[in-house]
């Protein structure tokens, strides 16, 4: 899902070439066997998912590893060896926790604050992270965990709404299934993940006829509320929407920083700006006007495409 | 006569009146105001609070009534009052309190069991008939609770009984005018003039509607709508400030697919106070009409909800016109008019379209023409087979227009029933465990009597067993004496002939052979599975403890055992999942599939289990079984299923049915899918693979504008334009 402007996203990925993501998982203290399986066959899946695409820097922490300690350690790993350029993906699976003042995810021993969660973040050198708390009552974590070039999406979207969630399993399901990449840019944005665990949880909640217990919210910006859609003009989601979660084909890195390809590439951005700026004036285009010209685009834009990749 | 001189009397006297006198002189067509009125001055509470109901103030009634029951010495007799003002005004849950304190206060009072038993009769509670045979055993002489008596077994369709207790009530009270309108209303279903007992009741109250509203009321509960409608007609023609009867014909009119006159009754009697439940939701319910699409042909009215009207229009209209086929031909005859179809996302929308109306939580309702039912979305996945509900309420559309609504509720809910499986084997409910029991405990009842399984159940299962024996008894005639039959038998009931004679004219028995016949019958087809039920319950529960401990060799070595105990049985935690669960723990997929295609064709249509067969056919190279697998669910639960469409898309573009993939890719776009992009491209190879070309290239613009960069769209947008020949179609 693209949220910025076609020729900066490009010029994004041009710069973020060489950057490594670094993903920890952790499946938190289940409490009874049916939650414990769950939450640890979410981890080990999205373990698996970072494997399959050739992942470097992955943690999974699940069963008696997912302690306070471990997590700590796992967190000062990547600060000793993460760069400003790389991303960090930490997600947290499990049941939490809300006072009415402090989130705390449960572990086995003792449990994690969102404050002490943060100060481990807050050393860390990269500029762009992603905490994705799927856990029961993990929108009381915002406040204590929103930082510049910090994105936060939580399941709930108060600390009130403690019942299980069911957002991990959307989360993982996001990373599985290829219609989570609906720009079809070959990759899974935090926001793309992020719209479709969204609305497969409404689903699950429509769907058996059950009061959604859970309102998923994010927060992208560093101050502010967290919130469950982009409103117009608002600068919340930029981050969201060019954090990479998941690269399905490898990128095309070769092309991009290829200099013989330089003057196609700007001819493709151009066209893609023309096609942004026609999708915007639709509403006050005739139809048969409307579709000449964005047949026009985009065939034009296949044709560079095609050219690109000879 | 006694009543209008009572009238002078107060005009010129000081004479102190009851609310009974009151209430009398309104029976009688008589202007009471005077005499509420003059109770409004009284010093006692109770009697204001009876003045002020007959002077429909209920606020201040509701008042004098709290006042006159704080009253130590209050007894039983005010309390019924109160709770029948509650009852009137809408408020059954208090008028239960309060008739349940009368009896804590006198454990004998009639009146409180009648007040009981008026609350039951509204919800069609079970309970009904023991409250008023209490309240009469008490009180032989209330004419009153005779004539609810006569009206609860009118509804039962025990006419007899109902006749019977008019004419006590008649007998204890002169102006007994429900009785009469009883009579009048057993008349009129036996196609005879009413007018002698319309003359009696006219002449003693001109005025009185509720005679012509109960007259109405029986109409409709027998499926005589048009009827209904015009006796509501009537009844505020002669009472124009009856409410109730206003309200009442708009929901009738509503019923016969009107919008506008309905709008117009609902709105009078709302702004008059008549505010009941079904006058509220009614109007809320005609509100929400804008939010539905209509498709019309010559033959339908199909109203959907907008926000799935495109994904669930296909399936409808294609089964809507498949079941009036089929009909078409079995009853040889075609319809007058066009059958309306709505179809209810919102289940409280649909209860609204039953409301008054008796029947278990039903899924469907037939008034004529005009069908309503809930839509798949309205339930939880797999909880209903829509198209199965569809073909039932549409055989009643057809047995209703071939009986000009002249047939008993147990034959036509019956053949409804049978219908089902007619369509499908597969189709309609399997034999649950409370059936399996009744038959067990011996509690079906004999044909000539099953109509009163429907109404008042006497025990909580009651109307389930009644529909499965209806569909059986069916099932039996259609299998012993052939399917023509039972057209015959719509015919007779047409004439208006009673059950037993139907049954010796048609099938040359008599009632109680007949009876004696189906049971033998019954127990060739069901008698093993009801003498194992006790087994099965304790071997299941067994099974189904093995199972979750994954004990895999336990299930596999007792599951078969078990699932032919009782192989009906598809609900909840059934042995062919079990099995099939066991077998792919063990890495036996094709075993896996078996069990899974017994189950399917046992009639089992849970979502999940369907899909994970269609996965086992798909994996072991049987596409087309995979595809009609998937297909079933269409039947079940194609909304909020992305996944299904696509999976039986890409299988039915791989089997080359090109039509069903183009049908499967575009139901993934109606329900505004994430992935766009690939819901479009997808629409764009079918119609591609379909020789469609300019359908195929406005599916793919679709899916690049909502991704410009999207390689495969862009490559067949190429090929669209430079016309090249199809590509292999590959899917997303």
């Amino acid at each position: 899902m693209k949220r910025i402007v076609p020729g900066l996203l490009l010029a994004v990925a041009s710069l973020r070439c060489h950057a490594a993501v670094y993903y920890i998982t952790v499946a938190g203290l289940g409490g009874e066997p049916d939650y414990e399986q769950r939450f640890t066959a979410n981890a080990k899946d999205l373990d698996k998912v970072y494997h399959g695409a050739a992942a470097a820097h992955v943690v999974t922490l699940t069963g008696n590893d997912a302690t306070r300690a471990k997590l700590t350690e796992a967190l000062n790993d990547v600060t000793r060896n993460a760069k400003p350029e790389d991303d960090v993906v930490l997600i947290l699976i499990g049941h939490g926790s809300f006072d009415g003042e402090e989130y705390k995810f449960n572990l086995v021993g003792p449990d994690l604050s969102a404050t002490e969660l943060a100060t481990l973040l807050d050393k860390i050198p990269a500029k762009r992270q992603l905490v994705v708390n799927t856990t029961s009552a993990s929108g009381g974590s915002v406040v204590a965990l929103q930082h510049p070039g910090r994105a936060v999406i939580t399941a709930t979207k108060t600390g009130t709404e403690k019942n299980a969630t069911v957002f991990a399993r959307y989360w993982l399901q996001a990373m599985q299934d290829p219609a989570a990449d609906t720009d079809k840019s070959g990759s899974v944005s935090a926001m793309e993940a992020f719209v479709y665990a969204d609305r497969k949880t409404a689903d699950f909640y429509s769907s058996q006829k059950r009061l959604a217990t859970e309102h998923p919210v994010f927060e992208d910006t560093g101050k502010g509320e967290a919130v469950r859609t982009i409103a117009q003009g608002s600068r919340e989601g930029a981050l969201l929407s060019t954090l990479t979660v998941l690269r399905l084909d490898g990128g095309n890195a070769a092309i991009a920083n290829d200099p013989a390809h330089q003057a196609l590439l700007a001819k493709k951005e151009e066209l893609e700006r023309k096609i942004d700026q026609l999708k915007y004036e639709k509403a006050a285009m005739e139809p048969g006007e409307y579709k000449q010209a964005l047949t026009a685009a985009l065939l034009e834009l296949a044709k560079v495409q095609q050219e690109m990749e000879k | 006569m006694r009543y209008l001189l009572l009238a002078l009397a107060l005009s010129l006297t000081s004479h102190a009146a009851t609310w009974q006198e009151c209430r009398g002189l309104e029976k009688h067509g008589k202007d009471a105001t005077a005499c509420y009125t003059q109770l409004t001055h009284t010093s006692d509470p109770a009697l204001r609070a009876e003045g002020f109901w007959g002077l429909e103030n209920y606020q201040q009634a509701n008042a004098e009534f709290r006042d006159a029951v704080a009253s130590p010495s209050s007894g039983a007799a005010v309390r019924v009052r109160w709770g029948l003002l509650f009852h009137e005004r809408f408020n059954n849950p208090e008028a239960v309190n309060l008739f349940n304190e009368a009896l804590a206060k006198d454990p004998n009072y009639a009146p409180a069991f009648y007040g009981l038993a008026l609350v039951s009769a509204d919800g069609f509670d079970g309970r009904a008939p023991q409250y008023i045979a209490k309240a009469l055993t008490l009180d032989p002489k209330s004419a009153e609770s005779r004539e609810l008596a006569a009206d609860m077994a009118f509804e039962n369709s025990d006419f007899d009984t109902a006749i019977k207790e008019a004419d006590q009530a008649i007998a204890l009270a002169p102006d007994a005018l429900d009785a009469m309108a009883i009579h009048a209303a057993l008349e009129l279903l036996n196609d005879r003039s009413p007018d002698a007992w319309l003359a009696k009741i006219t002449a003693i109250n001109p005025k009185y509607g509720e005679g012509y509203a109960r007259i109405g009321y029986h109409m409709v509960q027998n499926r005589r709508y048009a009827d209904g409608v015009s006796y509501y007609r009537k009844a505020v023609e002669v009472q124009p400030r009856l409410w109730s009867a206003h309200a009442q014909l708009g929901i009738n009119l509503m019923r016969l697919g009107q919008q506008d006159e309905p709008e117009k009754e609902l709105q009078l009697a709302y702004d008059n106070g008549y505010r009941d439940a079904a006058t509220v939701n009614s109007l809320r319910l005609l509100d929400s009409y804008k939010n539905f699409q209509t498709f019309t042909d010559d033959t339908t009215i199909l109203k959907l909800n907008k926000k799935e009207a495109e994904l669930l229009q296909p399936y409808f209209s294609a089964e809507l016109h498949r079941a009036m086929a089929a009909y078409e031909k079995k009853y040889q005859m075609k319809l007058k008019g066009p059958v309306q179809l709505e179809v209810y996302p919102d289940h409280e929308d649909f209860a609204v379209r039953t409301m008054g109306m008796p029947g278990l939580g039903a899924l469907g309702v037939t008034f004529g023409q005009v069908v309503a039912m809930d839509s798949p979305s309205g339930r939880k996945p797999g909880e209903f087979h829509w198209a199965s509900t569809l073909r039932h309420e549409l055989s009643h559309v057809y047995v209703l227009s071939a009986t000009n609504h002249r047939v008993p509720r147990w034959f036509t809910e019956g053949l409804a029933v049978h219908e089902e499986t007619q369509a499908s084997p597969e189709w309609g409910d399997r034999v649950t465990p409370e059936i399996l029991i009744a038959i067990r405990d011996k509690k079906l009842l004999p044909v000539a009597e099953l109509d009163r399984g429907f109404i008042y159940p006497q025990y909580p299962a009651q109307v389930i067993v009644s529909y499965f024996q209806g569909g059986s008894i069916c099932d039996y005639i259609g299998e012993r004496w052939g399917e023509g039959k039972l057209l015959e038998i719509v015919h007779a009931y047409a004439k208006l002939t009673p059950t037993p004679e139907v049954i010796q004219t048609t099938l040359g028995v008599s009632a109680e052979q007949f009876d004696k016949d189906y049971m033998t019958w019954l127990d060739k087809q069901l008698g093993e599975v009801v003498r194992n039920f006790d087994p099965w319950r304790k071997q299941l529960t067994e099974l189904a403890q093995h199972a979750k401990s994954k004990d895999y060799a336990f299930v596999l070595a007792n599951g078969e055992k078990v699932k032919a105990l009782y192989p009906q049985y598809i609900g909840d935690a059934n042995a062919y999942q079990m099995i099939a669960d066991a077998q792919l723990a063990g890495g036996n997929k094709q075993a896996a599939a078996k069990v899974l295609v017994e189950y399917e064709k046992m009639g089992g249509h849970e979502p999940a289990t369907l899909k994970q067969l269609a996965t086992l056919e798909a994996e072991a190279g049987d596409k087309a079984a995979a595809a009609a697998t998937l297909d079933r669910l269409n039947y079940v639960y194609p909304t909020g299923d992305e996944e299904l469409h696509r999976r039986l898309g890409t299988l039915f573009l791989d089997l080359k049915s090109y039509d069903g993939a183009v049908r499967e890719y575009s139901a993934v776009v109606a329900l505004h899918p994430i992935d766009v992009a690939g819901a479009q491209y997808n629409l764009a190879q079918a119609y591609m693979a379909k020789g469609d070309r300019a359908k195929a290239e406005e599916a793919v613009l679709a899916a690049l504008e909502a991704a410009p960069g999207y390689r495969p769209a862009q490559t067949l947008l190429l090929q669209l334009h430079n016309g090249g020949a199809p590509a292999q179609p590959k899917t997303n």
